[in-house]
């Protein structure tokens, strides 16, 4: 006795099916100290270039010399203007959680007389990160955006290099930043925190 | 989040790696799923009784023509080293002591869904298709019912045949091996 319904899947119904929204995966999550151990053993090498978001190991794409360039200007008009009140890092790590632990383009931080070497900087000594976003604009605006909220980061830009705007996130509550300004070549702008450090948005997008 | 993220796949070596350097305990109950460590949902007494019967079904059914694996790995892939319900595998004389087995190795993968159904049906079937394992079956025990996926091909299986209680099932590669529904999704 064979109780059977058949079905033979045509290439419209496998096609179908890649198209539907992927089902929801709980993925195993990592601590700073799972990520550091990973590192330690080989399984992340210098040469894999990753940030640890949420406790995911997420690759950075590779930046391309208009990024580049845009991050080094930034560096420098910061660090002339900032002189001792802050100190500039480029790409270096900041520890947000035990889960996340980002490599922005640029964060300003609290002076501190060993430069951070015995620890990461964490939330309360960052007075504002900067993404330079070229092809990464979604993931610098909404995933980014979010973490850095969640963190109580407290200014957090973003140059649009391809729409040639800065946007600026201040006010960090619920998870949220609750104001955005957009600033345009042609302004001259300045952390809250640092209001004496002021730079020209050409700074930020290049000319 | 609708943005994608590039997560950094993991191999098997890496995963394995992971457990040595104790990232991930020996106990923790996880596969490596397209390069992703996800977790396995606990296991409840339903779905426990439901793969004990099934095992037992199996073994007394293929004697020596295949070796019965519940709750083992299996090697599909650099990326991929999932832990089916359970699997059918070729005899071999070490009993898969010295490495786990690869799709070669396969002539089931048998998985029973109480509420990872959906987890099951879609990214296990094109993971299990893609990789050549020749046939699946999906016991979905809340409706009673085993899906039975055959020919894969192009990343997914051509045909799927639905059986229900009362009905006998065996594997294309086994074709002696019959086993009723009940001893897949219960009476």
């Amino acid at each position: 006795m064979c109780a059977s319904l058949s079905k033979t899947w045509s290439a419209t119904d496998r096609e179908r099916e890649k198209r539907q929204v992927s089902v929801e995966i709980h993925r195993r999550r990592f601590t700073v100290d799972d990520y550091y151990r990973m590192a330690d053993v080989g399984i992340l090498k210098k040469a894999d270039r990753v940030e640890l978001i949420e406790g995911e190991v997420v690759t950075m794409s590779p930046n391309g010399p208009r990024h580049a360039a845009c991050v080094g200007r930034a560096g420098q008009a910061l660090t002339l203007r900032a002189v001792d009140s802050a100190i500039i890092r480029i790409h270096g790590p900041v520890r947000l959680t035990e889960q996340t632990e980002p490599e922005p383009d640029l964060a300003v931080l609290r002076p501190k007389a060993d430069f951070y070497a015995s620890g990461h900087p964490g939330p309360t000594d960052i007075l504002l990160i900067v993404e330079v976003a070229d092809s990464s604009l979604d993931y610098d605006r909404k995933v980014k955006t979010r973490v850095y909220a969640e963190s109580g980061i407290r200014e957090y830009w973003v140059a649009d290099l391809p729409n040639g705007v800065v946007f600026r996130y201040t006010d960090a509550r619920d998870g949220t930043y609750q104001t955005l300004r957009e600033s345009r070549r042609g302004e001259r702008i300045a952390p809250e925190l640092l209001a004496g450090v002021l730079i020209s948005v050409e700074d930020l997008l290049g000319d | 989040m609708a943005v994608e993220m590039c997560r950094r796949r993991f191999s098997v070596d890496d995963y394995h790696r992971m457990v040595g350097a104790g990232i991930l305990c020996e106990s923790e109950r996880v596969e490596l799923i397209r390069g992703e460590v996800v977790p396995m949902t606990p296991i409840g007494p339903r779905h426990n009784g439901c793969v004990n019967r099934a095992s037992a079904a199996f073994a007394s059914a293929v004697a020596k023509k295949a070796i019965v694996q519940t709750q083992g790995s299996v090697r599909l892939s650099f990326f991929d080293e999932p832990e089916p319900d359970l699997v059918l595998l070729r005899p071999k004389a070490d009993f898969y002591i010295s490495a786990h087995p690869h799709p070669a190795d396969i002539l089931l993968i048998v998985e029973i869904a109480d509420s990872t159904l959906a987890y099951d049906s879609r990214i296990k079937a094109r993971l299990y298709a893609e990789s050549g394992v020749p046939e699946y079956w999906l016991a979905d025990v809340a409706a009673g019912i085993v899906a039975r996926y055959t020919d894969p091909v192009d990343g997914g299986y051509r045909d799927v045949h639905t059986f229900r209680r009362g009905a006998m099932i065996a594997p294309a590669l086994l074709p002696d091996v019959r086993i009723a529904v009940e001893d897949l999704v219960g009476d």
